[in-house]
């Protein structure tokens, strides 16, 4: 299907007009132009390791119920979504429905209110804004993380699959617990800190100062990218995760803030911002747009420079 | 584990605080990174001119001046840099209190390796 | 990662690395660990074969039989295209060290030209040698 955007795409990229024409006729995507490109690589869609390769007892996936497609439906799509009932004794499973594509609306998160109203009303996830602005529907839709209500249904696989995000504790269906990514944020002091005492009137800030916030501030905690990040499934602990070092760099870069030398410090860690290996896998699934892996690259590049 | 049962999440988050330290050790892998460039871009390339040389040309070639330098400088490099790297892994994955005697051997062995590399060299040159 | 989850049971992870989607950026990044892992164990090699030449010409013949052997060979291979993945894959990383290449178009490019570019020198430099051994 050839979107609008993918017809400018096609005209305003010379230097790889070849490739952008090969993206816009729906070929394998070798070069991505922004995050809402959807991989479409058919091939190596998961790493080749069984489904419950190395997860405790508790966390193994089982296989669920299957709900019958509605009475006269023609178009259909059939989702595959994680469900865990905390109450129910089991543990999670992968339940399967179909979806009455003419029934409802365009998005995941449409099909998933769908199913809550017309199919299973205990499927449990979290929404708000339905406009990509709240991050409350951060989920992992067929392996990548974004929010649900700005992925197109006709964007996803067949069978579509909707797991929570990746390497969270999970509270109920696709519902995570964000208690420690939240502590973590807590951590990094994510309020204005000054010595100076307070002015009569604004903390003046040039345009120029005002603009080095761009691309950080615009941050809604949604999580996608810590939840994708290797080094935070593995350090999660101790590794703060690219969300919050971004917002560590969005207060590191804030000219009004004089706290950065104990920021620096607070930071300067192995572990809390020296797991970061550029794997930039939170750049890629950032569903703002917005570049978590560079604002990382930045703080370190700050580190450097108070030493020399 | 234990120690985090009751603790709040704050806590947990900042664990023992920040160790206020770590730059040097990524400035470093930065800095003998570059250093490997060109010394390796070398190594390859004379080794490919050095394919099918016996015994007598080997060591001709090491006895050369700027073979020999570059040769101890690309062992020093290369050692640093493989110990500072598989440093970060060790400490990636493994989680456990080993990960400390791991580090440990890994960082004695690169030093052992290249000083035997060095001395190697140094023997071949200096040779009768 | 513990939680306080009501009744003492730990609650469910949610699958990362069974579920999570190969990218090129994770796949790149481990493959740059990977080679980097190998070239450790090539420069140990690379120790041996100095030693051995240190040790007489006998003993380094030995290790230029092992060398030469169709084990040998492939190995070097391996060695060979780990190095141009990790030397190339390194640069990528210096570059984005100061700032610049963060964007995603940018990351892909430079993510297969990296891919690319070591598979062609890895030729190059296995058929000069042919050539030089010829």
């Amino acid at each position: 299907m050839c979107r609008p955007l993918d017809i400018i795409h096609k005209f305003s990229f010379r230097a790889c007009s070849n490739v952008s024409i090969e993206i816009a006729q729906g070929k394998a995507s070798m070069i991505i132009k922004s995050s809402s490109q959807v991989s479409r690589n058919r091939l190596f869609k998961r790493f080749p390791i069984p489904a419950n390769f190395g997860v405790t007892k508790e966390s193994k996936i089982g296989r669920g119920k299957s709900w019958p497609a509605p009475a006269g439906s023609t178009r259909t799509r059939t989702f595959e979504i994680y469900r865990y009932e905390p109450d129910s004794g089991r543990g999670p499973h992968l339940d399967t429905f179909e979806v009455d594509l003419d029934d409802c609306g365009p998005m995941v998160l449409d099909a998933l209110i769908w199913i809550k109203n017309k199919v299973d009303p205990t499927l449990t996830f979290r929404r708000s804004c339905r406009e990509g602005v709240c991050g409350s529907c951060a989920m992992n839709m067929d392996g990548t993380n974004w929010l649900a209500c700005t992925r197109f249904i006709t964007d996803m696989e067949s069978p579509a699959r909707i797991y929570p995000l990746a390497n969270m504790r999970i509270i109920k269906d696709l519902v995570p617990d964000q208690t420690h990514v939240f502590a973590q944020y807590a951590a990094i002091e994510p309020w204005l800190q000054s010595r100076t005492p307070v002015p009569e009137r604004e903390r003046l800030q040039s345009i120029e100062e005002r603009g080095q916030l761009d691309g950080y501030y615009e941050c809604i905690l949604c999580f996608c990218c810590t939840s994708g990040c290797p080094s935070h499934w593995w350090n999660g602990d101790r590794f703060l995760g690219p969300a919050v070092l971004l917002q560590a760099w969005r207060w590191l870069t804030d000219s009004r803030d004089e706290a950065t030398e104990e920021r620096l410090d607070k930071l300067e860690d192995p572990f809390r911002l020296y797991r970061c290996h550029t794997i930039l896998n939170c750049t890629r699934t950032c569903p703002k747009g917005l570049n978590p892996g560079k604002a990382i690259a930045q703080i370190k590049k700050m580190m450097v420079e108070r030493q020399s | 584990m234990e120690r985090d049962d009751m603790r709040t999440p704050l806590a947990r988050a900042i664990g023992l605080g920040s160790a206020k330290d770590g730059v040097q050790h990524w400035w470093m892998q930065r800095v003998s990174a570059i250093a490997l460039v060109p010394l390796t871009v070398w190594f390859i390339a004379a080794i490919i001119a050095q394919t099918g040389a016996d015994y007598t040309a080997f060591v001709a070639w090491l006895r050369s001046p700027i073979t020999d330098i570059l040769m101890v400088l690309l062992l020093i490099a290369l050692f640093y840099h493989a110990a500072l790297g598989l440093q970060v892994v060790i400490e990636d994955y493994v989680h456990s209190g080993t990960r400390f005697a791991a580090v440990i051997m890994v960082r004695l062995a690169c030093f052992a390796f290249a000083v035997v590399g060095i001395l190697a060299t140094l023997r071949i040159a200096a040779g009768p | 990662m513990a939680s306080n989850s009501p009744g003492g049971r730990q609650r469910p992870l949610s699958p990362n690395m069974q579920l999570y989607r190969p990218q090129l950026t994770s796949v790149l990044s481990i493959v740059n660990r990977l080679t980097g892992i190998l070239l450790s164990i090539a420069a140990i090699a690379l120790v041996i074969w100095l030693a051995a030449g240190a040790a007489g010409p006998q003993t380094y013949a030995i290790v230029k039989a092992a060398l030469a052997s169709w084990t040998g060979q492939v190995i070097l291979f391996a060695f060979t295209f780990a190095f141009f993945l990790h030397l190339l894959g390194g640069i990528r990383h210096l570059v984005w060290d100061t700032v610049h290449g963060f964007e995603l178009r940018a990351i892909y490019m430079s993510g297969w030209t990296v891919v690319a570019a070591s598979v062609v020198m890895t030729v190059v430099a296995w058929v000069a040698s042919c050539c030089m051994g010829r």
